[in-house]
């Protein structure tokens, strides 16, 4: 099916130079697969979102997920904590089945944090209550250590000065980086990014993108579909391209955006370029 | 005539004004009910003499509102979950439910559950003044159910897949998320619904429950003096849901973090 797609056994190289030019600790922690997808399809109605598609996502690893709208990449990845249903295949995150088990799920999405490209924060909260909202109701911290990690990880994406203000009051880059804080506060095995920064003023793009990488740097695994291609070529370990529902593309950044064989690719590279 | 209480003092953050103005206006209504008699009978005949009657019909008007729209609440938030659930056969309860008490006219439901239910089954019988408040609940829960639903509806699906994500299992999505957006989207509709309410409490009169408008027909027929029987009586409702009001409106402010309300 996927002619451009190297068999799975061949991925273990794929990063390990570029994250250890970044300097973490890569001999230390063993690629394993975290995530693995086999086989899956999807439709809407009769649109053919997703092909046969099959592919595994390592630990530690930060893989950017490209291709044209349509092609299916947010789809691929909000089936991996199944805000969308696969029709046919099999989904396995961290070794819990995706399935429609209500409890393996509620389980499973504690460990998978999501971010989205609109963000979602709950205006009725503050943003310490949007932070602290899910580990005090799933992790059972009480309330004041929900607040001191909290605050710690709105430290880290430099808006501890905000704790207490609501998202409205708060700009676009401003709000990504809460919920980034967000999903960090359940201190999840895997992060994904649904076109983080598609939503954002060309300003922001910048601020929400230097968390990510800082993010990257601490070994964080990580999923991202964005059209960012400077994201991809430095942070990236991997990248992926999808095109009408199949993996056209695997490879590390530098042979992805190197000499590109694939006139489809070369054709997407282009019209991202200006 | 709205929003008096709630815009002093200008220098006191938002939810302490609200919360002060909930805490003042429902004084005020304790206050009126209590001490009500005593400008009533200031007031020259035919009101002065029967200044107990009226007072007595005060309370008795906003018990019923109280009784019944406390419990149209409950019913309605059941009843809007029911109709938005992925469950068909509540669904259908649900729907069965609005589709009725929204259809058929309120002074018969009242004479229903009086009348009709005993002879049903004798469980059923019951006073008048909780034969008023059973049908008076029934009629505006349907009306809420409408108001919450459409609260629920109104929240962006985004909401609820971020909390979803977070691993927020459907109770606490449901209570930290949606409920609270939905219930702040449907607070203006509600608040239309319980004014209607205490207005609508009136057809408790026609089974002898002695509230405000049963109080002023019993004056005036004793006095036949129609024009400040009912003169009176319409004040007195006017006063009583204005005062609900300013306390509605301070629940509404308290939800407003963005600032939205002038």
């Amino acid at each position: 099916m996927n002619p451009a797609r190297p068999p799975q056994g061949a991925q273990p190289p794929l990063g390990g130079d570029t994250r250890s030019a970044r300097g973490a600790p890569v001999s230390a922690v063993p690629s394993s697969a975290l995530i693995t997808v086999e086989g899956v399809n999807k439709h809407f109605g009769p649109h053919h979102v997703l092909r046969d598609v099959s592919t595994h996502f390592d630990a530690g690893k930060v893989t950017v997920i490209l291709g044209a709208s349509g092609s299916g990449k947010s789809t691929l990845l909000r089936m991996l904590n199944r805000l969308e249903t696969h029709d046919s295949g099999r989904i396995v995150v961290d070794g819990i089945e995706v399935n429609d088990n209500h409890a393996a799920l509620d389980k499973l999405r504690a460990e998978v944090g999501m971010v989205f490209q609109q963000f979602n924060l709950f205006p009725h909260l503050s943003v310490l209550d949007n932070v602290t909202l899910a580990p005090r109701r799933v992790r059972k911290l009480d309330r004041a250590a929900a607040n001191a990690r909290a605050l710690e990880l709105l430290e880290r994406v430099g808006l501890q000065a905000h704790a207490n203000k609501h998202p409205f009051q708060l700009s676009g880059g401003q709000q990504q980086r809460v919920a980034i804080a967000r999903s960090l506060a359940m201190a999840p095995k895997v992060l994904l990014f649904d076109e983080p920064t598609s939503a954002l003023d060309p300003e922001m793009v910048k601020e929400v993108l230097d968390v990510m990488k800082g993010l990257a740097r601490t070994g964080m695994t990580m999923l991202v579909v964005t059209h960012e291609m400077g994201f991809a070529r430095e942070v990236a370990d991997r990248v992926l391209f999808l095109d009408k529902g199949c993996i056209a593309a695997d490879a590390p950044p530098e042979q992805f955006f190197g000499a590109q064989a694939n006139e489809r690719i070369r054709t997407f590279l282009g019209q991202i370029a200006h | 005539m709205d929003r008096v209480l709630s815009l002093w003092p200008a220098a006191w953050s938002r939810q302490q004004r609200s919360s002060a103005t909930m805490l003042s206006a429902s004084a005020l209504m304790l206050l009126i009910l209590w001490l009500i008699p005593i400008p009533l009978s200031w007031a020259p005949e035919p009101i002065g003499n029967n200044a107990q009657l009226f007072a007595e019909g005060t309370r008795v008007t906003v018990q019923l509102t109280i009784v019944s729209g406390v419990i149209g609440v409950v019913l309605g938030v059941l009843a809007a979950l029911g109709k938005v659930s992925r469950f068909a056969p509540l669904r259908w309860v649900a729907g069965f439910y609005v589709w009725v008490m929204r259809g058929t006219p309120l002074l018969v439901q009242v004479l229903f559950v009086y009348f009709a239910l005993p002879e049903i089954h004798p469980l059923f019988r019951m006073d008048e003044f909780t034969a008023a408040c059973v049908a008076l609940a029934l009629n505006v829960g349907a009306y809420n159910a409408e108001a919450i639903r459409a609260g629920l509806l109104a929240v962006p699906k985004g909401q609820i897949e971020a909390a979803r994500s977070l691993g927020l299992n459907r109770w606490y999505t449901f209570v930290d998320v949606t409920f609270p957006q939905a219930f702040k989207i449907a607070l203006p509709p509600l608040v239309n619904n319980v004014v209607a309410l205490l207005k609508d409490s009136s057809l408790a009169f026609t089974i002898g429950v002695v509230e405000l408008t049963n109080a002023g027909s019993q004056v005036k027929s004793t006095s036949f003096q129609a024009v400040p029987v009912f003169i009176a009586t319409a004040i007195i409702y006017l006063v009583l849901t204005t005062v609900m009001t300013q306390i509605s409106d301070a629940i509404e402010r308290r939800y407003d973090v963005e600032g939205k309300l002038r």
